[in-house]
């Protein structure tokens, strides 16, 4: 058992547990953060994305011994059922969830590519949700939400 | 006298003395353009009929001949082309080699197709970039190009523009390729080797005239020819290594025959090895074509990998990696290295191995550990494998963004020192970087 200090959504904790717990464990066992989900647990799925200093990771094959300074978000970061942040309010408007087992990694892999690219294409949002699956087929409402969430932080229609 | 129909003598002599030069750069223009320049063939108005078991034979060579790997791009529009491939002179994007009139070759002959693959000159006389290995497909038996003529033509005509090349300078001005060719284009007929079987035969006209793959396994020269003295030598794709298919070959194990086929057919050599990078779509366009053509590929490399001495190492001692040694000159960055290994790699590759982890090798079996340089093995780490949708088995997740750079660098290390046991890669910190840039 090692303790490690984790910054998760800004805030700083303390874990203690072993280098190669999967940083989802952690989150969700040990800091009660259960937005990101466990899928295949082989990084196939993307149920589980998390941000890791500011990129999409699979967090079930994040050992928390490489974790480091690097700030964690997960979708509890986004907003919360009073005031839903940006991404999550156009989650609901395109009603983009079905069973919403995939939501928070969805949301999370979208994120990463909305502080990184604020203007994406339609064509960069496809490319970037790519290792994400949902199982129920609502990519399609995904795509128009991750658009609409972009289109609400950075003005309409900046890229064609 | 009237002057003006005498001019002074010294104006005289000063024409007299540029008509040499002149005339000389007139003969050097003559002559570069009689290099440089190459009719257009007519184009025709519809394609002729072909026959099935034509179009079945050209597919399949068209498998061997990867076309798949660089006119694909969007496997729902197939050989539309419009792939971009960085070269040291600038990027190239493939064309649409569909029988659409405008944008495709369905103006083409069957001449016009033959010329392009054996003179590397497209339909309307203008040069194209020895990107396109027509330096290989010279060779071609005039019965193969037909069928694969009839494959092409008879495929959906797609509407797709190239997109615009973008060269350095001055290498986006064609007609200097002729130049090129000069040195590099050989234009001579296949001749098998009678002193070698039927089946090395057929294996080394595939793999040198339409597989190509001599144009990744052997180095280039500074001008982007095939180092023919350095045949199989080992050369670079798409910023990946490529591997020696000779005496140097780096992999741990040595190839067999059957080993190899199996590998160019699927992918994976059971416990030896995995294609990945540019590899992945050599591999997925081979398992259309004709076994017994891939066979005899494997026969022809396997001639030349055979040569490589057995060596020892440590690719023959089974269990784990071990901790780096507490005297280690290097000892941080190895605990760095041996903390991401332990918790992040063990997983599937070596006490955690299991039914899912696939062909996931003990690594040191990794070929890519014996490298000459770090470039494949950092592309592995970072990108990881993700082979076409439908095969599972040769799947590895992208490490890229849950290892920081140094990480990364030092898994790289440790892994060449306690996997692999062979003399530490220099920069490897630079190449993680480089590995980056798209």
């Amino acid at each position: 058992m090692t303790t490690y200090h984790l910054r998760v959504n800004g805030r700083e904790h303390a874990v203690d547990t072993d280098p190669d717990t999967p940083l989802l464990y952690v989150l969700r066992n040990d800091l009660q953060l259960n937005g990101a989900k466990f899928g295949c647990g082989l990084g196939q799925c993307g149920a589980c994305a998390v941000t890791l200093g500011g990129e999409a990771v699979m967090s079930c094959l994040v050992p928390v011994s490489v974790v480091g300074e690097r700030p964690v978000g997960t979708v509890e970061g986004l907003g919360n059922a009073q005031a839903p942040g940006a991404l999550q309010q156009a989650f609901i408007a395109e009603q983009a969830a079905q069973c919403g087992y995939c939501i928070a990694g969805m949301m999370m892999r979208a994120q990463s590519l909305l502080a990184n690219n604020p203007t994406p294409t339609d064509a960069e949002i496809r490319r970037h949700m790519m290792p994400n699956l949902c199982r129920c087929g609502t990519h399609m409402r995904i795509l128009r939400a991750v658009r609409r969430a972009a289109d609400a932080l950075h003005g309409k229609g900046a890229k064609a | 006298m009237d002057p003006a129909n005498h001019p002074p003598q010294p104006r005289r002599h000063a024409r007299r003395r540029w008509i040499v030069p002149a005339l000389l750069l007139l003969v050097l223009v003559l002559a570069a353009f009689v290099i440089m320049w190459r009719p257009a063939i007519a184009p025709q108005q519809a394609a002729p009929g072909f026959d099935p078991a034509t179009i079945e034979r050209g597919q399949r060579l068209a498998a061997v001949g990867t076309c798949a790997a660089c006119h694909t791009v969007d496997p729902s529009r197939p050989f539309a082309g419009g792939l971009a491939l960085a070269t040291p002179f600038g990027t190239v994007y493939s064309t649409n080699i569909t029988p659409d009139v405008r944008t495709g070759i369905g103006g083409w002959t069957e001449a016009a197709f033959t010329r392009a693959l054996r003179e590397g000159v497209s339909r309307d006389g203008h040069l194209l970039y020895p990107a396109f290995p027509y330096d290989h497909y010279t060779r071609l038996a005039q019965d193969d190009i037909r069928a694969m003529y009839a494959y092409f033509m008879t495929r959906p005509a797609l509407d797709a523009p190239a997109p615009e090349n973008d060269m350095t300078f001055p290498f986006g001005f064609r007609p200097l390729v002729a130049f090129w060719n000069i040195l590099y284009l050989k234009k001579e007929p296949w001749r098998p080797d009678p002193a070698k079987g039927v089946e090395w035969n057929r294996g080394a006209y595939l793999s040198e005239a339409l597989a190509h793959c001599t144009a990744c396994h052997t180095p280039r020269t500074k001008l982007g020819g095939t180092d023919f003295k350095r045949h199989l030598d080992g050369g670079v794709a798409e910023g990946w290594y490529v591997p020696a298919l000779n005496a140097k070959s780096p992999s741990p194990v040595p190839w067999t025959r059957e080993h190899l086929a199996e590998y160019l057919r699927t992918g994976i050599a059971p416990d030896h090895a995995v294609a990945g990078g540019p590899m992945q779509s050599v591999v997925e366009n081979l398992r259309l074509a004709d076994p017994r053509d891939v066979d005899a590929i494997a026969t022809y490399i396997h001639g030349y990998l055979a040569q490589a001495p057995v060596r020892q190492t440590r690719a023959a001692v089974p269990g784990s990696l071990p901790a780096p040694a507490a005297g280690d000159p290097d000892l941080a960055r190895m605990r760095i290295g041996y903390d991401a290994y332990v918790t992040a790699c063990a997983r599937c590759h070596e006490v955690g191995r299991e039914a899912t982890s696939g062909a996931a090798l003990p690594l040191q079996k990794a070929v890519a550990l014996y490298d000459p340089d770090p470039r494949s093995l950092i592309h592995i780490v970072r990108d990881g494998i993700a082979p076409p949708d439908g095969e599972p088995a040769r799947w590895m997740p992208a490490f890229g963004a849950i290892l920081t750079d140094d990480q990364t660098a030092a898994l790289t290390a440790y892994l060449r020192r306690y996997g692999a046991g062979q003399p530490q890669w220099e920069q490897i910190e630079d190449k993680v970087k480089k590995a980056k840039q798209p």
